[in-house]
């Protein structure tokens, strides 16, 4: 792989990888950005609504590793 | 090396699984499978990508500049380091990812070409490298590394046994 080939948007690996890049980037921003909403008080109702998601979606993905990580969370 | 290859594939599966579990990643994928090798202490593997630039952290390094690369390639301009991060979920059990089944095969296939034998971790490292395409083979090339002369070195230490 020539180092210009990587950056290259005509190219389809660059583009294909673009996309794992970018659902890396949304993953990542999802578990910080839901962390930190709970941190501060809000309820799954809230974040699944912003998301587009279930609550149920929601609290399942998220809630066993913000218990973990110590995030006093709301019954709603 | 005194540990057995037995020892050597339990650390490597609980060393991946961490470097997944670091990254909230649902999968192991062979680039958390490449982090764990270069973190086998005192092992001919680790020291081969030592030697060509390749520590855990500089690999680390190496995944972020292709995550920034290839966020580029989308018109999007991220400084990872200075993302926000998450908690990990020390429970969360990772899956084996597909670039990690593959990485499995092809370290089987040159443990089985080399006359037999169980998989070791110089293995392991010919069946990363062999990958074509994917995170792993471009954050080597955006970090300068000689892939074919890595690759053709842990060959080497994978058929004299020497992992």
């Amino acid at each position: 792989m020539e180092t210009e080939k990587l950056a290259d948007p005509a190219d389809p690996g660059a583009g294909l990888a673009a996309v794992v890049a970018l659902r890396r980037l949304a993953d990542r921003l999802e578990d910080s950005q839901v962390e930190q909403a709970m941190r501060t008080g809000w309820s799954w109702s809230d974040v699944a609504e912003v998301l587009g998601v279930t609550r149920q979606a929601v609290h399942k993905k998220h809630a066993k590793r913000l218990i973990a990580a110590g995030v006093a969370l709301r019954r709603r | 090396m005194s540990t057995s290859t037995k020892d050597v594939r339990a650390v490597l599966v609980r060393g991946a699984r961490s470097e997944a579990q670091l990254d909230g990643a649902a999968t192991i994928e062979a680039e958390h499978v490449l982090l764990a090798l270069a973190a086998l202490e005192g092992t001919t593997t680790a020291r081969l990508l030592a030697e060509a630039g390749l520590s855990r952290d500089e690999i680390r390094a190496a995944l972020d500049r292709e995550w920034e690369q290839s966020l580029a390639v989308a018109g999007i301009i991220v400084a990872v380091a200075e993302l926000p991060t998450a908690t990990p979920d020390p429970d969360r059990r990772p899956r084996i990812g597909e670039s990690t089944v593959r990485l499995l095969k092809r370290a089987g296939d040159t443990a089985s070409g080399f006359g037999g034998g169980r998989i070791g971790a110089a293995h392991m490292l010919v069946g990363v490298l062999d990958a074509k395409l994917g995170r792993v083979p471009r954050a080597l090339d955006l970090a300068g590394i000689d892939r074919a002369a890595l690759r053709a070195r842990a060959a080497e230490a994978a058929e004299q046994g020497d992992h």
